[in-house]
């Protein structure tokens, strides 16, 4: 698949036995086989990275630097197409699109960051605790977390956002606390393979007890795997809080949020106007698809298929 | 030292690997315990070392019955055996520098200062030092690797090890160092030994006596 | 104990060698590590393998003998870089398999000129299929022989790894462990490829079935197949080998007839007898000391600070010159 790093690194010998080969020309070039898939990875990890950087500058930056009125509403400028005034056009009532997206995207952001702290929080300690455990009270919690699954998530949001006055919180919460369950199931399953390994009982051997056998040989141990599984869980957390605002049940619908945002354009994407949808919707989905691209090499980083790669 | 009577073990209840098997290692004596591979004979060092429970039979480690196993038997007994693992790989957690790793058992019962000159004592007995001690797993080799679970399993003095496959992996050399480590300590602490392995050659030049393992049909 | 080795071949190489299998020439490979550190795992490594010769690569864990099988095979990881040559077949068709292409290795070497008796025989095959099926496919794939055939042609590579035929419809967990390290030889020698490479074959088996194993492994370079076992088991080494390639530190450090090297007059390289003087049933005594790390390499000879003999002339390193690489060396007893 690579190509060599230099012409041919070879120097022809008469085949003899072997032991009379005569001492190498120094310095020929080293050769790599089979490539360096490193350098399509570190393109996957910058272009990721910089997509990522942006979007976390422009939203933490623009609303200081542009004390602009992302609410201000022109209605002698409704439903502009995208111009030098207005980038990403302007909606039904006038207002910028694209600054609306940032505003939107600071929202969605929030809610997505601290709602996969949240689930992910709560998946380590009942995964940890379940496969730490075992026997008996592994058993009852992995039922617990069956009967969880079986409830579709955003039935679920839905009655938790339900409880409360709309607003950013009940989101949070109800993204929380719907999506610690894959991230416990992931932890649990790890927790139990470690569990088997040789290494816990050269610690138990040692005199370590039940604590402190998960506290310094199995958390560790799922770290990467559950810190994966939360950053995993950020795009997850956007779309949910993007699915239950495009349902009215999420951020007041006069607040920017990439979801209310499609839910107030979707009256004039039927007429022809693809601006006020196609944006805030690429802000959801570029986003999602740069992190799941970091994700990605985080994971292939803690998980070489190719052991000796980091090993030796 | 450690007396097993009827030990029958396994992890399914109907097929134990291991059944109704006796076994008595006296204070300072060295027993190799001889099987082929997948015979059973891991399941019985892990009971010997309180790491198993067995479906049947009972253990006197020290002239106490044994009453419970893994985190339920009390450190004092648990760490009045050492235990050396077939692969250093498995047996050491990947995210412990060599240092950590022998010192483990100190910091494990509160002994770390205490105990941190033998730690060092130990690492430079198996033949580590410097720049390997900052290492960790993935960065040494096998044989380096096996030469700190040593370390760890004679940290906290222990008048029973029990080597299981100790040296499966690893080439003349180490093998020969290894046991002369285990040896010295013998020697020094009046310390039992229960050698499990294949080896023939090897277990009849390092033990006392060798029992075969009893194959079961 | 009973010597299963070709007697014809022992000298065979000393005069008008035939034509090679393998050859390697002054192979290296580096291991690019985070901070510009770089591992030196294999150093102008040179030897050749004929047809119905066994070579046994033997040296500690962590020497380099791994990473060389693993260039040989092109299964290097992406931070690897080698250097030097390992030229695959007769003169006129021949391929360096450092440089040669992905494509290349997976459709005209890997299984078809070069077998992989893998260590753990166990974890080789797929739990889920039997071993017909798995059979039949690497058949299909390396042969391509048409459906009506594939039976046939599985039940005959089966035979020839001595894998009985009534077993075939089994599943790997259901074999003893002999059993499946003779299925993971069958596919290996399905495509009949002339050289086969066997990576610790011994590793973790118990006398029996290491007796069993070796004394397969012979039968396979008896039936002309080149045969490259590397292993850490001196005992397992000395029965099957016609050669002996020992390795310290990257390089090959002795390099002669199994027979002279563990009879008499024995290993002529310090370490080499060292090593052979640990084993149980001779001096039991260890070398002294730790092998370098391999990033860290001194100038001259590897084995100087735990060898007895180390002089001045040590701080240079020694060629391999006659077979061993030594400055101190004896002369070789039939030169």
């Amino acid at each position: 698949m690579g190509k060599p790093e230099g012409g041919d690194a070879t120097v022809e010998t008469a085949p003899g036995n072997g032991t009379a080969a005569p001492r190498p020309a120094v310095d020929r070039p080293w050769h790599a086989p089979g490539g360096d898939g490193r350098r399509t990875r570190a393109v996957r990890v910058a272009v990721s990275g910089a997509l990522i950087g942006a979007t976390v500058l422009a939203v933490l930056l623009v609303p200081p630097l542009f004390p602009l009125d992302q609410q201000a509403v022109d209605l002698t400028a409704k439903l502009e197409p995208p111009s030098w005034a207005h980038p990403f056009g302007t909606d039904e009532v006038g207002r910028d699109v694209l600054l609306r997206c940032v505003y939107g995207m600071r929202v969605s952001l929030l809610v997505g960051v601290v709602a996969a702290l949240v689930a992910s929080g709560i998946g380590l300690a009942v995964g940890c605790a379940a496969g730490a455990l075992g026997g008996r009270a592994d058993r009852l919690t992995m039922r617990l977390v069956d009967t969880f699954t079986a409830v579709p998530h955003l039935l679920m949001g839905i009655f938790i956002v339900a409880m409360f006055r709309p607003g950013i919180w009940p989101v949070i919460a109800s993204v929380g606390l719907t999506h610690w369950v894959s991230t416990a199931r992931i932890v649990r399953a790890e927790v139990l393979s470690l569990r088997a390994r040789p290494f816990v009982d050269a610690a138990i051997s040692g005199g370590a007890s039940r604590l402190r056998v998960a506290a310094r040989h199995l958390v560790p141990g799922v770290l990467p795997q559950a810190g994966l599984a939360a950053v995993l869980m950020v795009p997850h957390a956007i779309w949910h809080e993007s699915a239950l605002s495009f349902l009215g049940l999420g951020i007041p619908a006069h607040e920017a949020s990439l979801g209310t945002m499609i839910n107030g354009a979707r009256g004039s994407l039927v007429t022809g106007e693809w601006w006020p949808t196609l944006f805030p919707g690429l802000f959801i989905v570029v986003p999602t698809l740069a992190l799941a691209g970091l994700a990605g090499a985080w994971r292939e980083r803690i998980n070489p298929r190719r052991r000796s790669e980091l090993v030796l | 030292m450690l007396e097993l009577s009827h030990i029958t073990a396994g992890y399914t209840p109907r097929a134990p690997v291991v059944r109704d098997l006796s076994l008595t290692v006296a204070d300072g004596e060295a027993l190799g315990l001889l099987g082929p591979s997948g015979c059973g004979k891991s399941t019985l060092a892990r009971v010997a070392a309180l790491l198993h429970r067995p479906y049947a039979g009972t253990v006197v480690l020290a002239g106490e019955p044994v009453r419970g196993f893994r985190f339920r038997a009390p450190r004092a007994r648990r760490t009045l055996v050492g235990v050396v693992f077939q692969q250093p790989r498995l047996a050491a957690d990947p995210r412990l520098t060599l240092r950590a790793l022998i010192a483990d058992p100190a910091r494990a019962t509160g002994r770390f200062t205490e105990l941190a000159d033998r730690a060092d004592a130990l690492a430079d007995a198996v033949g580590l030092g410097g720049d390997l001690l900052r290492r960790r797993p993935p960065e040494v080799s096998d044989g380096q690797l096996q030469r700190a679970c040593l370390a760890r399993a004679l940290l906290l003095r222990p008048r029973l090890l029990i080597c299981d496959e100790m040296t499966a992996m690893l080439d003349a050399s180490t093998t020969a160092a290894l046991v002369a480590v285990v040896e010295d300590y013998r020697r020094e602490h009046d310390a039992a030994l229960l050698a499990v392995g294949h080896d023939r050659v090897l277990l009849n030049r390092w033990c006392d006596s060798v029992r075969e393992f009893p194959t079961t049909p | 104990m009973n010597d299963p080795r070709r007697a014809a071949n022992t000298a065979g190489h000393e005069t008008a060698a035939p034509e090679p299998l393998l050859s390697v020439r002054e192979l290296s490979v580096r291991f690019l590590m985070p901070g510009g550190r770089h591992v030196a795992a294999v150093n102008g490594v040179s030897f050749d393998l004929a047809a119905g010769e066994c070579l046994a690569l033997v040296g500690e864990s962590g020497c380099g003998k791994s990473v060389l099988a693993a260039a040989l095979l092109g299964l290097l990881p992406g931070n690897a870089r080698t250097r030097g040559a390992a030229w695959l077949g007769p003169a006129g068709d021949r391929l360096d398999v450092l440089t040669a292409g992905e494509a290349t290795l997976a459709r005209t070497v890997r299984g078809r000129r070069v077998g992989l008796i893998p260590q753990s025989p166990a974890a080789h095959l797929t739990p889920v299929r039997t071993v017909r099926a798995q059979l039949e496919e690497t058949v299909r794939e390396l042969r391509g022989t048409g459906r009506a055939a594939l039976r046939a042609a599985a039940e005959a590579a089966a035979a020839r790894a001595a894998f009985p035929t009534d077993h075939l419809d089994r599943y790997p967990h259901q074999l003893s462990g002999g059993l499946a390290q003779r299925a993971a030889t069958a596919l290996a020698l399905v495509a009949d490829a002339p050289l086969l490479i066997a990576d610790e074959p011994t590793t973790g088996l118990d006398r029996d079935l290491v007796d069993r194993t070796v004394g397969e492994l012979r039968r396979h370079a008896d039936n002309g197949h080149g045969l490259l076992v590397i292993t850490h088991d001196l005992a397992a080494a000395e029965r099957v080998a016609d050669r002996i390639a020992v390795m310290y530190a990257g390089r090959i450090v002795e390099l002669t007839d199994a027979a002279p090297f563990f009879g008499s007059p024995g290993p002529r390289h310090p370490y080499a007898r060292g090593l052979l003087a640990a084993l149980p049933e001779r001096d039991f005594a260890p070398i002294p000391g730790l092998p370098p790390e391999l990033d860290a390499l001194p100038d001259g000879c590897a084995f100087a600070p735990r060898c007895d003999r180390a002089t001045d002339r040590c701080a240079v390193l020694p060629d391999l010159t006659g077979g061993v690489a030594c400055h101190h060396a004896p002369k070789a007893a039939h030169a």
